[in-house]
């Protein structure tokens, strides 16, 4: 069973005596650090841009901050502080979207859709981009970004995608793909929680005698090239799915590799299509809507838009 | 060092911008208003080491106002950080000196900054930092006055007393000029009454008298467990006359002799 957020920056924070939190209103993830260590949990209000300047500061004085606030806020309100105290900066400071990752709070409405926080993470230089699909992939996450120099930011996740699978056969490393179905009919590329629809998918075309590859990104930046590109040699189709805008997240970053290297292979971008999402309803709703669902990427790989 | 060296101090640093004001462009208005605090910062206050510059038991100086940086190097290279004759490659390609306080390039910066209301933040968590760790290394942030209508200054300055950072001073160089007259554009007064309310110890003090000055910062902190706040009342441009409330300017040969003759420096 993955560890949470709390328990897992608890263990960093045993481990390495730089490594300290900082909350802009999410003072529950820092309790098991609180209680441990309550010098080095630190909550600031609702504050984004103090929470980034502070998180750089920590940084100056060599310590290890991880930053945490909810996912649209952390990302859009303070962007310019991450950029330039943290990208510029070129800061120890891992960013947390704490809750609230791409249309999860559906129905709350566009304010808090984080629809853009892949992409702009993933324009700052330097900026380490992940977005895990459950608890072991966040736990892995946070182990992986603490252990390099430089600013990061990722979207926290619990649950389990692998249910039948031992967490001790899993494999996590920063910046390579995971191969989770293999078949040759197309290659379905995801990032974050929505991998399950990619799987409900692939098991769907699979008993249909289509199986497909899948593919699963739970690094945006640095991207694994390399097995894009595997992709596009081996599978006649690639399809990206992500409950993000499909500009500068996952889709678009698969469309640079692609052209860069002239695959000219078809690529179909599953995601929000540069609009808003819908403002009520479930969050399996506004997904489905939104053709961010397995049903769509079934539909995809049969030539259907 | 007695006030004579530190006047003295003062005006080679203000020496240092005009030389660079003639060589590229540069923000000659909110570098010259804070000479002499930096003088008495850099000469009598601040606990530095120019041999190593990342030195732990440093006091931090974050210059908040980064635009103002051609200041703060020539303090820095007059301190020992760098040798003087680089000031004049200020803004070259691959110079150590950028057009904004930059951290990656220049020995004995501790922050990049150059957009406003950055500096603050910054200050707090170092500051936070320190306190984490028990140390006595004192965080000193420089502000613009029109900077203060940047709203994560106060979102810092309301942390800053609410986690008790009594090892945190903030100056606001008060020139009263931005683009245009402050009170005009964005009225700021009471502006220590603002500081106040959030919680800081404040003191006001004549940025130009040096002596002045070193009292204040001999009196740090202010306020027992409260962070300090010292309002410097300045003149942008201050030291040449023609250069007053001007927030750029770019000398030629005959301005920079004339500029210079009036601190009583050869060119």
């Amino acid at each position: 069973m993955a560890k949470g957020f709390g328990d897992v920056i608890l263990e960093l924070s045993e481990q390495d005596p730089r490594v300290c939190g900082v909350s802009c209103d999410c003072w529950g993830f820092l309790q098991p650090l609180a209680q441990r260590f309550p010098e080095r949990a630190i909550e600031i209000g609702i504050a984004e841009q103090n929470l980034i300047g502070i998180g750089a500061g920590l940084a100056v004085r060599g310590k290890i901050p991880f930053v945490i606030g909810m996912n649209p806020f952390v990302t859009m309100r303070c962007f310019e502080q991450i950029r330039t105290d943290l990208g510029y900066g070129a800061r120890n400071v891992k960013v947390v979207g704490g809750y609230g990752y791409g249309l999860m709070y559906a129905g709350w409405g566009c304010t808090h859709h984080a629809m853009e926080e892949a992409a702009l993470m993933r324009l700052i230089p330097g900026m380490t981009v992940v977005m895990p699909a459950d608890g072991f992939e966040t736990e892995q996450t946070m182990r992986a970004i603490a252990a390099i120099d430089g600013p990061a930011y990722f979207a926290n996740q619990g649950g389990n995608l692998l249910p039948d699978q031992p967490e001790e056969q899993r494999e996590f490393t920063l910046g390579k793909a995971v191969r989770l179905r293999e078949g040759g009919a197309a290659t379905v590329l995801s990032t974050g929680p929505i991998a399950a629809e990619a799987l409900r998918a692939a098991d769907e075309l699979a008993a249909a005698g289509k199986p497909v590859r899948v593919l699963h990104v739970h690094t945006l930046k640095p991207l694994d090239a390399e097995a894009v590109l595997s992709a596009a040699r081996e599978t006649p189709l690639l399809v990206t799915l992500e409950e993000h805008t499909v500009i500068g997240g996952l889709g678009g970053a698969v469309a640079e590799v692609l052209a860069e290297h002239g695959c000219g292979v078809p690529l179909r971008r599953l995601g929000v299509q540069d609009v808003f999402a819908v403002m009520s309803g479930s969050h399996a709703d506004v997904k489905r809507r939104h053709g961010i669902s397995a049903e769509a990427v079934v539909a995809a790989v049969n030539g259907e838009r | 060092m007695n006030l004579s060296d530190l006047r003295d101090k003062a005006r080679r640093i203000r020496a240092g911008v005009l030389r660079i004001a003639a060589m590229s462009d540069c923000h000659t208005g909110g570098s010259l208003s804070i000479a002499d605090l930096l003088a008495a910062l850099y000469f009598h206050w601040l606990r530095v080491d120019p041999h190593n510059p990342g030195w732990e038991g440093r006091d931090y100086f974050v210059l908040s106002k980064g635009h103002c940086v051609p200041a703060l190097d020539a303090a820095l290279a007059l301190r020992g950080f760098f040798p003087e004759e680089l000031l004049t490659t200020h803004l070259e390609l691959d110079s150590i000196l950028s057009g904004h306080a930059c951290a990656r390039l220049t020995p004995g910066i501790d922050a990049s900054t150059g957009s406003l209301g950055h500096g603050l933040p910054l200050g707090v968590g170092i500051a936070l930092g320190v306190k984490m760790d028990a140390a006595p290394n004192r965080v000193v942030v420089m502000l613009g006055d029109g900077e203060l209508q940047e709203g994560s200054n106060w979102e810092a300055a309301m942390a800053a007393s609410h986690h008790k950072l009594g090892q945190l001073v903030a100056i606001v160089d008060r020139n009263k000029y931005q683009t245009g007259r402050t009170e005009e554009m964005m009225a700021l007064e009471p502006l220590a009454d603002k500081w106040r309310a959030f919680g800081w110890a404040v003191r006001d003090v004549d940025g130009h008298d040096l002596g002045e000055i070193v009292a204040a910062l001999d009196a740090l902190p202010f306020g027992p467990g409260r962070p300090s706040c010292l309002i410097a009342d300045t003149v942008k441009g201050k030291g040449v006359s023609f250069l007053e409330t001007h927030h750029m300017y770019r000398l030629n040969a005959d301005s920079l002799v004339a500029a210079l003759a009036e601190l009583g420096e050869g060119a």
